[in-house]
């Protein structure tokens, strides 16, 4: 642990602060509304689905899966999406000065 | 909270500290370890403990396999923890989320219906299956007249077809608590319930409903044509008092802590505010309604200092072709501040003297099922007569504008949006009509009842025939049912 860097040391700080608060549990709730909403979860099951497809299903692990898919997952998260969540986390900090 | 500060300092990854990357658990001593940077990996092989466990989704890695593994015995122990953790959390309420909790009781976690052993062998013994398909009519029955019982009749059609009551009902989940199951209102309405969606097509004949009616709201029994509206809220309120047991509603009842399905549909909270005049004090109460009384133009009180759209703003769409009241109108007026006068002082707490006092009502909490019932029937010492004046009402209906909070920001100087369209918690979807033909002496109730998203069709007692949207709008109206668009769970 004394490998972490400054950065990672505040991104672990925020975090705690975010589970302690219940804020990352709405963070996720969020998040996880607004993905399917804007269709990104079926987007990406099809994906998968493919993928599947194209392997066999008996020669596909889940890590083969979570290869192909995260680029595209990364990708494909709508701008609005980024902007209401990075603006919701803004003002928690702004919230907790103190960090 | 304990729980989530204990979560923040332990669930990092023991050889790096970072909370992300995957992080899994192994499954034979006190490790945490990253998937993404393989730092479970390596724990794995030098331990040789190969079974990890994914603490985000439960997963169980088997570092032999090179893969998650999907193993029955874990699966159900998974799924039992699971259990007994959202019980835990239901008393963390910022942990707690929209899609996880149940109207009926806070802390279970939904989970997708599989079937016991038993219902397994229920469903291979009754192999017949109902399809509901947009066209079904399942539901759908005529009610036959007993005599002067067609105020009974439409409310049975308004109550059978509020979407929540029917998912109540037939998910079987009232248990009752009276001492004489017989004379229990709600296992009646059950079973009308299961009569309604039985499929068959003949009319029923609810005698029992009426009976227990009669026994249970003395003063509706006889043969002589009651009031509808008056029906609902003594059926209302037997089925409420059922709802616990109360079989002589002599227990003490507490509003505010009943949380059967009939509080849970319809009650309200009403707003009174009254405003000192001269010191500007404001005392506040806030009673329980299963639904709202508006005066009509055309009654002995008098009905306009508004005139419809006056303040600009254009409520629900609706057309004030002059002349024309509308619902909306009526809830305007309901909502007014009103000068109570100086022969209706009221004693004020901040300056210790009567004064005079304006009153204004408002919606504090909206029920799930708002009823609203146009008072056509004036029984005032001077005369008795129907009020047959139309009033227009709308298909979709938004309570915002009055609200206890939405005046709060008014008088803030906050200016209010005309549509405040991020506000779905106020919108409101029409879905029955009961109206009243005829006067007050002789009369006759129909109703509209909607079935699936935009079905209208007509209750005549026994007769039901489809109608169209327009049928139901242009009818006169007497009892409006309006449901919530969205639900939120609390």
């Amino acid at each position: 642990i004394s490998e972490m860097n400054k950065d990672a040391q505040m991104r672990a700080t925020i975090n705690q602060k975010l589970i302690e608060t219940g804020e990352r549990e709405r963070l996720k709730e969020l998040l996880r509304a607004k993905l399917i909403e804007c269709g990104w979860k079926d987007q990406l099951k099809a994906h998968c689905k493919d993928v599947i497809k194209e392997k066999g299903l008996e020669h596909v692990t889940v890590d083969d899966l979570v290869a192909e898919i995260t680029p595209k997952g990364r990708a494909l998260v709508p701008d609005s999406v980024k902007k209401e969540l990075l603006q919701r986390i803004r003002t928690f900090l702004a919230q907790h000065a103190s960090l | 909270c304990p729980f989530l500060l204990f979560q923040a300092k332990s669930c990092i990854c023991h050889m790096c500290g970072a909370h992300l990357n995957r992080l899994h658990s192994c499954l034979y001593c006190v490790f945490f370890g990253c998937f993404t940077k393989k730092h479970i990996h390596e724990h794995a092989k030098t331990k040789r403990h190969n079974l990890a466990i994914d603490l985000l989704y439960g997963g169980i890695y088997c570092f032999m396999c090179q893969d998650y593994i999907y193993d029955k015995d874990m699966e159900q122990i998974a799924k039992e923890e699971q259990r007994k953790a959202w019980k835990l959390q239901a008393f963390t309420p910022t942990v707690v989320s929209h899609y996880q909790c149940t109207m009926t009781g806070i802390g279970e976690k939904y989970s997708t219906w599989e079937p016991t052993k038993r219902e397994l062998e229920l469903l291979r013994h009754n192999p017949k299956r109902r399809k509901i398909t947009t066209n079904c009519t399942i539901g759908l029955r005529g009610l036959i007249n007993l005599g002067n019982t067609c105020f009974m009749n439409c409310i049975v059609q308004a109550l059978t077809h509020t979407p929540l009551l029917r998912d109540f009902f037939l998910s079987d989940r009232h248990k009752c608590e009276m001492q004489s199951p017989s004379s229990c209102l709600v296992c009646e309405m059950s079973t009308l319930f299961q009569e309604f969606y039985s499929g068959h097509r003949s009319p029923h004949i609810p005698y029992r409903l009426l009976h227990l009616v009669w026994t249970h709201a003395r003063h509706l029994a006889g043969y002589e044509q009651q009031d509808a509206h008056e029906f609902l809220i003594a059926a209302l309120d037997v089925l409420h008092r059922h709802c616990k047991g109360d079989d002589n509603g002599k227990k003490a009842n507490n509003p505010n802590h009943c949380n059967c399905i009939i509080d849970q549909i319809f009650t309200g909270g009403l707003q009174s505010d009254v405003t000192c005049q001269v010191c500007h004090g404001v005392s506040t109460t806030i009673d329980p309604f299963w639904d709202i009384s508006l005066d009509l133009p055309g009654s002995s009180t008098p009905f306009w200092p508004l005139s419809p759209g006056s303040d600009g703003s254009v409520v629900n769409g609706e057309s004030h072709v002059s002349g024309t009241t509308t619902l909306t109108d009526c809830l305007r007026r309901f909502t007014r501040p009103e000068h109570l006068g100086s022969s209706a002082k009221i004693k004020c707490s901040g300056c210790h003297s009567y004064q005079e006092s304006t009153k204004q009502l408002t919606m504090k909490k909206l029920p799930i099922v708002a009823c609203f019932h146009l008072k056509r029937f004036e029984h005032s010492a001077k005369l008795r007569r129907k009020i047959t004046t139309y009033v227009s009402f709308p298909l979709e209906l938004d309570m915002t504008p009055f609200m206890a909070s939405s005046k709060e920001s008014r008088m803030n100087g906050q200016y209010q949006q005309p549509t405040d369209s991020l506000n779905n918690d106020n919108k409101y979807s029409l879905f029955a009509v009961v109206n009243h033909q005829g006067t007050l002496e002789s009369g006759h109730y129909t109703s509209f009842i909607r079935q699936h998203k935009d079905q209208w069709f007509k209750c005549d007692d026994a007769i039901i025939t489809k109608a169209s949207i327009k049928d139901v709008l242009d009818s006169e109206g007497y009892l409006l049912f309006y449901h919530k668009q969205f639900l939120e769970y609390e």
